[in-house]
């Protein structure tokens, strides 16, 4: 069936009203998301120091101002840190612990993953409180738990992980195992056939898997706000606070660099699917 | 017993106690995570909520019942929780609907449409909440976007401001939680055969009975999923209506973090969390009660 909705609407006036409402519903929605993206888009090229419209002159001031100050870019550094530290984290937890589930079979098994999934339907202000009041005072070493970027990477990986997790599952659920199970009649250890076969086999999971929690904790900054000090702030938490007290152009700027960095994570993930699709076709 | 078989069993006894601790081994990182990150810091802040708070110090070790006296008695309380489930309720209600009606439009509307309405529905979903409060922030108050294009196109004479009003928080809330919605009920929807809808066509329903009649019940599990999930994301979101709401709006999480970062009481603010921790519990097994079968899943 080419187009569904004929048998929707098929006689007398409905055509007409289901097509205008249809139609009406198209603009709201595709207005409704776009409004604020394009809003910030938009004011990120302003010249003017006030959020005002119409914009009069355009300019790529607040872009040379975001860069110039140091308090931004430290910012932005941070989020990165605390971004790559997440993905690595929660990717090889959420991996080792999909293929646990996957191949084995141990006691408590749906408890554990009632257990793993858990985090990810709590609020990120209650586990920010959570991981703020149980680290706070901790120091190991000498060195202060609290406010490091460890203990914000941990932290994000609580929502990270669990969807590695589910990602994953999917993903393994979905091989062939008459392959692993020749790799362990031609005597390939456990480990051996983990990382040459499976691991090859599921690239793209991996991938989507890395760059999803990368984004995730791009983004997140309520826990963020709780954990992290003046030295360690990201970038959405700086947005947050300084949103507080005035909003400048150069929030937009801040949107605008996380939302690219966002989609450029977004094209890898296509370019690498396409790129497995090559593979197989040929 | 040889000594070949007593090696061969001790062998096999080796080969099966591997087996047995690969899986732990496996989940061991994640665990770690787990359990000291979240496990831990709950029972600390269910132990938190029971100690006092007495003059300058963050707490004073202790027992009592006395900071859920103050959050269930304590008007500004009280009135925190009842604003911030009537905001959860009318956002979830409000999402429900167009992100029904957004599913649908995906579900029908032919094939070349789909990957562009989908990568609409991401946006909300990829972009940090901070970024939509800020655009959001620059289209409803007077020197916004919105006032500007109502006066320059004639419909208003006078700049308007939706700033800090209940309904930019509301607009504000239906987008973060808008692809939820559509992804839950996308994903059903394409379990139904579109051929369904022409038999009730032929049958004489008409586009209103066809949805009355045939697709409310067969996705009913999803649009209870679909409600419980931005039921509970709601619940826990506070920055997004305590930017764009009125002063006055206060929510449960607006209320934690004001009692954990601005007050510095902890005992009170884990008291807080924990009453949130359990209305969202008590929403996942309300749902997980009601809906049937596979559905559950995805709870």
């Amino acid at each position: 069936m080419s187009d569904g909705s004929a048998p929707l609407a098929r006689r007398g006036i409905e055509p007409v009203v289901f097509r205008v409402l249809t139609l009406a519903f198209t603009i709201f929605i595709v207005a409704y998301v776009l409004i604020p993206i394009v809003v910030t888009l938009v004011m990120s090229f302003n010249d003017a120091s006030q959020i005002r419209f119409p914009i009069k002159v355009w300019s790529l001031d607040w872009y040379s101002d975001f860069m110039a100050s140091p308090q931004w870019t430290e910012a932005l550094k941070n989020s990165f840190i605390i971004a790559v530290g997440t993905a690595l984290m929660s990717t090889t937890s959420g991996i080792l612990a999909a293929w646990a589930f996957e191949r084995y079979d141990f006691p408590f098994k749906s408890l554990l993953y009632i257990l793993i999934m858990m985090p990810l339907f709590m609020p990120g202000v209650v586990l920010g409180l959570g991981v703020a009041i149980a680290f706070g005072g901790l120091q190991i070493g000498g060195v202060t738990i609290y406010g490091s970027r460890g203990l914000v990477m941990v932290a994000h990986s609580l929502w990270a992980m669990p969807l590695v997790f589910m990602l994953m599952e999917a993903t393994f659920r979905t091989i062939d195992n008459r392959v692993v199970e020749a790799a362990n009649d031609l005597g390939a250890p456990p480990m051996r056939t983990f990382f040459e076969v499976v691991i090859p086999m599921v690239s793209t999971g991996i991938i989507s898997s890395v760059l999803f929690a990368f984004v995730i904790s791009l983004n997140e900054f309520v826990m963020a706000l709780f954990l992290t000090d003046r030295d360690t702030q990201t970038l959405p938490v700086l947005m947050w606070l300084s949103l507080r007290s005035a909003g400048t152009p150069r929030l937009a700027v801040a949107s605008v660099i996380l939302a690219l960095t966002v989609f450029a994570c977004l094209s890898l993930i296509m370019l690498w699917y396409i790129r497995q699709l090559r593979k197989v076709s040929r | 017993m040889t000594a070949d078989t007593r090696a061969y069993t001790a062998a096999r006894a080796a080969v099966i106690r591997r087996k047995r601790a690969a899986p732990w081994l496996l989940l061991f990182p994640a665990l770690v995570i787990v359990l000291i990150f979240f496990g831990l810091p709950t029972l600390y802040m269910a132990r938190m909520s029971f100690n006092l708070s007495e003059g300058s110090k963050l707490y004073t070790p202790g027992l009592s019942w006395a900071n859920y006296q103050t959050v269930f008695s304590n008007t500004v309380f009280v009135a925190a929780i009842w604003t911030t489930l009537k905001l959860a309720l009318m956002a979830s209600a409000a999402t429900l609907v167009i992100g029904y009606l957004f599913a649908l439009l995906v579900w029908l509307k032919p094939a070349r449409w789909r990957l562009i309405l989908i990568g609409l529905a991401l946006c909300p979903l990829l972009i940090s909440e901070i970024a939509i409060i800020f655009g959001w922030w620059m289209f409803f108050p007077k020197n916004g976007l919105l006032s500007f294009a109502l006066t320059n196109s004639g419909m208003i004479k006078d700049k308007i401001s939706l700033m800090y009003t209940e309904f930019a928080a509301f607009v504000g809330l239906v987008y973060l939680t808008l692809p939820f919605c559509f992804f839950i009920l996308l994903s059903i929807l394409d379990g139904i055969d579109k051929r369904i809808l022409e038999a009730a066509a032929d049958l004489g329903a008409s586009s209103l009975t066809i949805l009355r009649e045939v697709l409310l019940p067969l996705t009913r599990n999803g649009l209870l999923v679909a409600f419980s999930q931005c039921f509970i994301f709601t619940m826990g979101t506070y920055a997004t209506p305590s930017a764009l709401g009125p002063d006055t709006l206060w929510t449960m999480g607006f209320l934690i973090q004001e009692q954990m970062l601005g007050r510095n009481n902890w005992p009170l603010a884990s008291a807080l969390s924990m009453v949130l921790v359990i209305l969202v519990g008590v929403m996942m097994g309300v749902t997980r009660a009601f809906s049937t079968r596979r559905a559950t899943l995805h709870v």
